[in-house]
């Protein structure tokens, strides 16, 4: 059966799910929603990893979720039965924000963070200066006598737990400096646990900084490119037109696929509904096309029953 | 009246608008005073209005006083003025609750005590003011207890303004019935000294953007701030007056609502801001185009005297 191309929202399995990867290099993986929810793995997707990998393909995680460092990442794939994920494999929106400020912005001076641990971690691992909020004892001064650390180059904004007026103010008074860069992890308003509950995300916080400020951040997360970009950076010749991007939010995931020259597949065991994707399909508006997603899988466990498949044909006819 | 306009007020065209209208709203910060400091002037305007015959009323989006407060703080810079004139959105809020939402049940308020206080003063309780410090994980956080009784989500000016508080906020409002209401937008409150520091705005957007909802918003340029003026007094909006320095709150209102207008350039807005809005043509910007313009409201003062 011939495979069903353009933002088609096809829904494939079987064969069909193993031509589409036969074309592919390089699957890149959303986690929460995708191969895990909260600290519960998607049943299959290990296997699933491993076997994609025995084919080939390069395999690549790249996530909004800048809660943890790489390092805590690692530990959490192994954790969850994933045998065989390195480091490098992980693109982390905090991870990609460091690197971006270090290799892109290449900025001369120190960085203002919202963030929480997972953030602070990366930009240290990454050799970036940040403000030591705790050196200066900031966090018990009022607005009226806080101190403005004059080598601030840069406001980061990301997923945090501690996150107050007192920021927010600071923030907004490095970013009087036009050329004092802004930057946010990702967009995510809300972030999912599981079970459906959900706690507020990174977007936010930026959508505060940004009113107070009149300034938009440049966000490095989905559906931005700079994510690709920085893994392209890295691992050389990464061909968009030979990867295929798998997640569960339309609005992060496929756009970021779509935005980046990838195909798309959105995978049901996460945010995103089937009605959802439909819904775009059948926008008149201009711009929704690319919240469409090329192919939709139940799980991506279903990959391992198109290899099966393939095994069990191969069987009767050898 | 004038079919022309952004025209400078002076000369005999002030007596001629006075003459004109029976009631004269004043925002405050940038236009009758400026942090702690009273523009010069103003004080003079003020009075020889009410000399006049003219009735006074002050509107302004700042959520953090209490009428009552702010009453004494006009004392204070000389002013002559009642409770019952001054029109601030922790008042506003309140009405706004208890008039048009007529709210049964109580309030999740990211606020202060000006907002705590008149909604105490129409009989609407409140939970969540005050500190609210982050803990235990983010299940933790996903699942906090909800009280049953809330039937509102209100955001005003908040010092402790923290994750948590957004967090209960967003849990509040995934339940659709609950009503979700703003003070104000703006993105900046200007602070005694003449600094500057994020507005409610920011609060609201922080939230509006995890719950993905939007409030409505009671300060201007929203008409209730107008409706809670005029339902109370029997203003007749042909028949009055509104002078602010804002073109996106306080003319906007005023224009929204029938009313005369009047830039001040002592606060934020610029004349160039005012012409730039006239020489768009676009219709959603007419609205911020003021009437006339005054330098100050001082300008007023030998059309009062004379």
């Amino acid at each position: 059966m011939a495979l069903v191309g353009g933002r088609g929202c096809s829904k494939i399995r079987g064969s069909q799910i193993r031509e589409l990867l036969d074309s592919k290099h390089n699957v890149l993986f959303d986690c929460d929603g995708v191969i895990w929810n909260g600290e519960t793995v998607v049943t299959g997707a290990p296997e699933v990893v491993t076997l994609l990998k025995q084919q080939g393909k390069k395999v690549f995680f790249v996530t909004n979720n800048c809660t943890r460092p790489r390092a805590n990442y690692v530990t959490k794939f192994a954790r969850l039965g994933f045998t065989d994920v390195g480091e490098e494999e992980i693109f982390s929106s905090a991870y990609c924000s460091a690197a971006y400020l270090r290799d892109v912005a290449k900025v001369q001076g120190k960085v203002y963070v919202i963030g929480c641990q997972g953030v602070v971690k990366e930009l240290m691992e990454a050799g970036v200066p940040i403000v030591d909020e705790e050196a200066e004892g900031a966090q018990t001064g009022t607005i009226y006598d806080y101190p403005l650390d004059p080598d601030v180059k840069a406001v980061l904004v990301g997923y945090d737990e501690k996150f107050n007026f007192i920021k927010l103010a600071k923030a907004c008074c490095y970013l009087q400096n036009p050329e004092c860069l802004f930057l946010a992890t990702d967009p995510d308003p809300w972030h999912p646990l599981r079970g459906g509950r959900i706690t507020p995300g990174s977007g936010s916080l930026t959508a505060a900084v940004e009113t107070a400020s009149s300034r938009v951040a440049t966000v490095i997360g989905k559906p931005s490119r700079f994510m690709f970009e920085c893994i392209a950076s890295q691992f050389e010749g990464l061909d968009p037109g030979r990867s295929l991007m798998v997640g569960d939010r339309l609005e992060t995931d496929i756009l970021f696929g779509a935005k980046c020259g990838m195909d798309t597949m959105l995978t049901l065991t996460g945010v995103s509904t089937m009605e959802e994707a439909r819904g775009y399909m059948d926008s008149h508006d201009p711009d929704s096309g690319d919240f469409v997603p090329d192919y939709v899988v139940e799980s991506i466990a279903d990959f391992i029953e198109a290899y099966e498949e393939k095994e069990e044909r191969e069987e009767e006819q050898g | 009246m004038a079919v022309s306009k952004c025209t400078r007020l002076t000369g005999p065209l002030i007596k001629q608008l006075l003459d004109s209208v029976d009631n004269v709203l004043f925002d405050c910060d940038g236009v009758i005073w400026r942090g702690d400091q009273a523009i010069p002037g103003a004080v003079g305007v003020i009075n020889l209005l009410r000399k006049n015959g003219k009735r006074v009323f002050f509107v302004t989006n700042n959520s953090s006083k209490t009428r009552k407060m702010y009453a004494e703080k006009m004392s204070l810079l000389g002013f002559d003025a009642k409770e019952e004139e001054v029109f601030g959105t922790a008042y506003c809020l309140a009405m706004y609750l208890k008039t048009i939402i007529k709210l049964e049940g109580k309030v999740y308020l990211i606020g202060n005590n000006a907002m705590k206080q008149e909604l105490e003063n129409v009989g609407i309780q409140q939970t969540g003011s005050g500190p609210d410090l982050i803990f235990g994980t983010p299940s933790d956080w996903a699942n906090v207890p909800l009280d049953p009784e809330v039937k509102a989500v209100v955001v005003g000016f908040d010092w402790d303004f923290s994750y948590m508080k957004l967090n209960r906020a967003m849990q509040y409002l995934s339940n659709p019935d609950i009503v979700f209401v703003g003070t104000n937008t703006d993105t900046r409150l200007p602070l005694e000294g003449g600094k500057a520091i994020p507005g409610t705005g920011c609060i609201v957007k922080s939230v509006e953007t995890a719950a993905q909802r939007q409030a409505q918003t009671v300060g201007k340029p929203s008409r209730f701030m107008f409706h809670c003026v005029a339902s109370q007094f029997g203003l007749d909006g042909a028949r009055c007056l509104m002078v602010g320095d804002r073109l996106d709150t306080d003319i906007l209102l005023g224009s929204n609502c029938g009313l005369k207008t009047l830039l001040t350039l002592t606060g934020v807005s610029t004349l160039a801001d005012a012409e730039a809005h006239q020489k768009s043509g676009a219709p959603e910007r007419l609205g911020m185009v003021p009437d006339y313009y005054v330098e100050s409201i001082a300008d007023l003062l030998p059309a009062l005297q004379g």
